[in-house]
C-alpha cells in the first residue's frame, strides 16, 4: 500500500492489516491475552471481547500467491480463492496464535472450514461455529439469539469464564464505539479533498478486526485527531469512485484507483463500511437480542441474505450521494455465486440510474494487477472524459 | 411387447417432460413462485400452482437446444462459474419467459447459487410489486431447527392467505399428508428393493419417483400412487425370481454423490449399464431418508414439515450441513446397498461439495472404498463430455479391478 500519511498511529495500523500476526496481537498476548479468530463479519465481536478475548478476524493476506496446501481440501477451481487462503494460512501455522475460532456460515465454502480444520493437523483448542441466518424476521433473530447463547455457553465453558450481560453492555458499547469513530473517519472522506485516501482507510479498517479493541479506539482516536489537524493541499481527483464486494480486506484496487489520479472514497464491503454500519441497541434487558437484531435485523448486507438486496440498493445509492461518488467498481471473487449475483442486480440498477460502473470478477489475491489496472484506467478516463 | 418398466418410464418421462416449460404454463388459479423445493403439499392443499425456477433451470439443460440455452444464459452476466443449471434459470427470468407469480417464496437452501437465484426473483424490476416471504433454512438437523422451519412454512400459509384472500382447508391439507405419506412410503419400499444383488429394476426410477410425485404438481394423484404401486410390485417379483435389471450383467454397484444431472438416462448411465454392467444404485436424488409427516396436531405437522425439508429432501441433506452427515450417508449407502464405489462428480457449482473433497477421499481410502472424483459440470455436456466422463470411469474400474 502507498500511503503519504506522515503519522505514527497510523503505520500501526498499517502493520495490523499489513500481515496476520502484528505487535498490538503480540502485546496482547504477552500480557496472558487469548486470541480469537472468526470469519465474517457477522460473528459478533461483542459475544468474543466479553469472554474477555481478542477478536482477530482470519484473513488470508500477505505471503504467497498460491493456496497449495489449501487446495488439497477445497477444489481449487470450484471454491472462491478468499476461502482457500485464509485456510491456507491456517494450515502454514500463521493462525498458530490463536486459541481458538469461530466460523461463521457466511457462505457455502466457508462454513466448511470448520470441518476441514477439525479434520486437518492443526491443533487449535477451541474450534466452534454460528450460522447467520439468511432471512431478516423476527424469528430469524430470536434464532440467531439462541445460536448465540449456545455459544456463550460454550465459551463460558472452555475458557472458565462468565459472560455476565453487564460485560455484554460493556462490549457493545465498546465496539458501538469503534463504529461511531470509524463513522468520523468516512466523514472526512466527503470532502474535496480528505485528508486520508482509500487504501489508507483499508489499512485503518482492516486493523480494527487485528488488534484489541480499546487499543483500537484510543488510536483511532489519535489518528482522527491528527486528520482534523492536517492541511490538505488542494488536488483536483479525475473521479471518485465506491468498491462494492466481499471482504476487501487489501487495497491493490484503491492502489490501482489511486495511482491514476482517481481517489475511492466509500465502499459497501465486509472489512468496509459494511462493518461499521449502524449501532447495536444499547438499552433493553437482553444483551444477546441486542445483537441478534442488529446482525439479523438492522443490518443484512450479506447477499447470502434473501432480503440483503434492498438494504444493499439503498446503502449504495445513498453514499453515491453523500459521498459525491461518480462511479462504482463492483468486484467479486471468482466462485463467489452471491455477490456475482449482488453485483450482477446491482449493475442494472446502477445503469438505469446512470452511474457508471466496472465489474471486476477477480482471485482474492490477484496475480493480474496488470489486467485490471488497464481496466481501471479505462473506466476512470470514460467517466473523467478523458477518451 | 413394452414391458412394465418401459412403461413406468415413459410415463413418468412424459410428466417430467412438462417441467422444461414449467414457467410458461399458466395453471389455472394463484401461481407461487420459488427458488427452489416448497413443501408442495401446502400449495397442492390450498390449490394453487408452484414452480421452483431452480428445477426449470434444470430441466432447460436436458432440453435438445441446451447447449445454446447454456450459452445465453453466460451472457447475462451473472457469475461465470456458478452452476449451470442455475445461470440458465437466470436466464429463464432475465429474458421474460417466466410466467408473473403472483406470490414469491423464497429460502435459502442447497446452495449459494440458489440463494443468488432468490435474490435475482426477489430484486427482479417487472415484479417490484409481487408479494415476496423469504425463508431462512438454518445448517441443523435437530428439533429446534425443524420447529424453526416449521414456524416459518406456518407464517408463509397466513401470508399466503392474507395474499389471496382465502383460508387454507385444513382438512384438506391433512388429506393430501395422508396420501403423500404413502407416496412416499412406496418410494421407500422401492429403495428397500434395490438393495438386492442384482438390482431388481433401473435405480433411477428411486428419482424418477422422488420428481414425479414431488415435482408435477400432482402430488395427491391417484397415477402416481399407481405408478409407485406398479414399480414397487414388479420389482418384487423380480427379487423373488432372482432378477436383475433387464439385459444387463450387474457387475458393479457404485454410488454417484451428487445429483444425477441432465446426463442420465441415457448418455452416460445405460452406456455404463450395457457396456461395463455398472449400476448407479443410488445418487443425491434417489436417497430417500423420509418420515410420515405427524398429523397429530398442526404444530406437529409444521415440524416435520420443517425435518422434511431440512434432512430429508435430497440435496438439501447432502449439501446444508457439515460433511459428517456427508459421509456418514456415504458409508451407510456403501454398506446398505453393497456399493462396490463411490463415484464423486464434483458438480463444478457445488461449493459445499468441493470444500470437503480431501476429507471424503481420505475416509474412502481409510474404509477401502474405491473413490473417483471427476470435476464436472453435471448440467453442460461440453465441460467434460459424456465421452470422456464414460472414460474416466471404465478406466477407474478397471484400475480397482471391478470388472473382473
Amino acid at each position: 500500500m502507498k500511503s503519504g500519511l506522515k503519522s505514527e498511529v497510523f503505520e500501526k495500523f498499517a502493520a495490523a492489516a499489513g500481515g496476520i500476526m502484528n505487535p498490538s496481537v503480540a502485546a496482547w498476548k504477552q500480557q496472558g491475552g487469548k486470541v480469537m479468530g472468526y470469519t465474517c463479519s457477522f460473528v459478533p465481536e461483542e459475544l468474543l471481547i466479553a469472554a474477555g478475548l481478542m477478536p482477530f478476524r482470519i484473513r488470508g493476506t500477505g505471503g504467497s500467491q498460491s493456496a497449495g496446501q489449501a487446495d488439497d481440501y477445497f477444489e481449487a477451481a470450484n471454491i472462491c480463492s478468499s476461502v482457500r487462503h485464509c485456510f491456507n494460512k491456517v494450515l502454514l501455522g500463521e493462525y498458530a496464535f490463536i486459541d481458538g475460532a469461530v466460523i461463521g456460515g457466511g457462505c457455502d465454502a466457508n462454513r466448511h472450514i470448520l470441518d476441514n480444520w477439525q479434520k486437518s493437523p492443526v491443533a487449535t483448542p477451541f474450534l466452534d461455529r454460528i450460522f447467520f441466518p439468511h432471512s431478516s424476521h423476527e424469528l430469524a433473530a430470536r434464532y440467531f439469539r439462541d445460536q448465540l447463547a449456545g455459544l456463550k455457553v460454550r465459551l463460558e465453558a472452555h475458557f472458565g469464564v462468565q459472560i455476565t450481560d453487564q460485560k455484554l453492555r460493556d462490549a457493545i458499547n465498546l465496539c458501538n464505539e469503534t463504529r461511531d469513530l470509524q463513522k468520523e473517519l468516512y466523514a472526512f472522506r466527503k470532502l474535496n479533498n480528505p485528508p486520508i485516501s482509500g487504501a489508507e482507510t483499508v489499512a485503518v479498517m482492516v486493523a480494527a478486526t487485528s488488534m484489541p479493541k480499546a487499543g483500537y479506539n484510543a488510536d483511532l482516536k489519535q489518528l482522527l485527531s491528527e486528520l482534523r489537524r492536517t492541511t490538505v493541499p488542494d488536488k483536483i481527483y479525475k473521479v471518485r469512485l465506491m468498491i462494492v464486494g466481499p471482504g476487501h480486506d487489501e487495497s491493490s484496487i484503491c492502489d490501482i484507483v489511486e495511482s491514476l489520479g482517481g481517489l475511492v472514497v466509500t465502499d459497501l464491503t465486509c472489512f468496509g463500511a459494511k462493518a461499521m454500519f449502524g449501532r447495536v441497541r444499547e438499552s433493553g434487558d437482553d444483551p444477546l437480542q441486542a445483537i441478534a437484531d442488529y446482525q439479523v435485523l438492522d443490518r443484512p448486507f450479506c447477499p447470502k441474505n434473501l432480503g440483503a438486496h434492498p438494504h444493499i440498493h439503498d446503502e449504495v445509492f445513498s453514499n453515491i450521494r453523500d459521498f459525491k461518488v461518480d462511479g462504482v467498481i463492483g468486484q467479486n471473487f471468482l466462485c463467489c455465486d452471491t455477490w456475482g449475483g449482488e453485483i450482477y442486480i446491482l449493475s442494472k440498477e446502477l445503469k438505469a440510474a446512470g452511474v457508471p460502473m466496472l465489474r471486476i470478477e477477480r482471485e482474492y489475491i490477484s496475480d493480474s494487477t496488470g489486467q485490471s489496472q488497464t481496466r481501471v484506467q479505462a473506466f476512470i478516463e470514460t467517466i473523467s472524459g478523458g477518451v | 411387447m413394452i414391458n412394465i418398466f418401459s412403461q413406468l418410464l415413459m410415463q413418468a418421462n412424459k410428466s417430467l417432460g412438462g417441467l422444461c416449460l414449467d414457467p410458461q404454463n399458466a395453471s389455472p388459479g394463484p401461481f407461487v413462485l420459488g427458488n427452489g423445493d416448497f413443501f408442495i403439499e401446502i400449495p397442492v392443499a390450498y390449490g394453487c400452482s408452484y414452480s421452483d425456477l431452480t428445477l426449470t433451470g434444470a430441466n432447460g439443460t436436458a432440453r435438445p437446444e441446451a447447449s445454446e440455452l447454456i450459452d445465453k444464459a453466460i451472457g447475462t452476466g451473472v457469475e461465470s462459474r456458478m452452476c449451470t443449471a442455475i445461470k440458465v434459470a437466470c436466464y429463464y427470468l432475465e429474458a421474460g419467459l417466466v410466467r408473473k407469480p403472483d406470490l414469491i417464496i423464497t429460502s435459502n437452501s442447497c446452495c449459494d447459487a440458489m440463494d443468488t437465484l432468490g435474490n435475482l426473483i426477489n430484486g427482479y424490476a417487472p415484479w417490484a410489486r409481487v408479494p415476496r416471504f423469504n425463508m431462512d433454512a438454518p445448517h441443523s438437523y435437530d428439533e429446534a431447527s425443524y420447529a424453526y422451519f416449521g414456524k416459518q412454512l406456518r407464517q408463509a400459509v397466513t401470508f399466503m392467505e392474507d395474499v389471496f384472500g382465502r383460508k387454507m382447508d385444513w382438512d384438506r391439507l391433512r388429506e393430501v399428508c395422508v396420501l403423500s405419506n404413502k407416496q412416499d412410503q412406496l418410494l421407500l419400499e422401492f429403495q428397500e428393493l434395490k438393495k438386492a444383488v442384482p438390482c431388481p429394476a433401473n435405480p433411477d426410477f428411486s428419482r424418477l419417483g422422488f420428481a414425479y410425485d414431488r415435482w408435477t404438481g400432482e402430488r395427491v394423484s391417484p397415477e402416481i400412487t399407481g405408478w409407485l404401486e406398479q414399480l414397487v410390485s414388479a420389482s418384487e417379483e423380480r427379487v423373488k425370481a432372482g432378477l436383475g435389471i433387464e439385459g444387463i450383467n450387474e457387475k458393479v454397484r457404485f454410488l454417484w454423490q451428487d445429483l444425477a444431472g441432465s446426463w442420465p438416462p441415457g448418455a452416460l448411465w445405460t452406456r455404463l449399464q450395457k457396456e461395463l454392467g455398472a449400476v448407479c444404485i443410488m445418487d443425491y436424488m434417489s436417497y430417500g431418508t423420509l418420515t410420515p409427516v405427524d398429523l397429530s396436531s398442526e404444530e406437529a405437522m409444521f415440524t416435520s414439515f420443517g425435518k422434511r425439508f431440512l434432512l430429508e429432501d435430497p440435496m438439501n441433506r447432502q449439501a446444508l450441513h457439515t460433511t459428517d452427515l456427508f459421509c456418514n450417508d456415504i458409508l451407510q449407502i456403501v454398506k446398505d446397498f453393497k456399493c462396490d464405489a463411490v463415484i464423486m462428480p464434483a458438480h463444478i457449482g457445488h461449493r459445499d461439495t468441493n470444500s470437503r473433497m480431501k476429507i471424503v477421499r481420505e475416509m474412502c481410502r481409510e474404509k477401502n472404498i474405491p473413490c473417483l472424483v471427476l470435476g464436472m459440470d453435471i448440467w453442460d455436456k461440453r465441460y467434460m463430455t459424456p465421452e470422456v466422463v464414460f472414460d474416466r470411469i471404465k478406466t477407474f474400474f478397471e484400475t480397482v479391478n471391478l470388472l473382473g
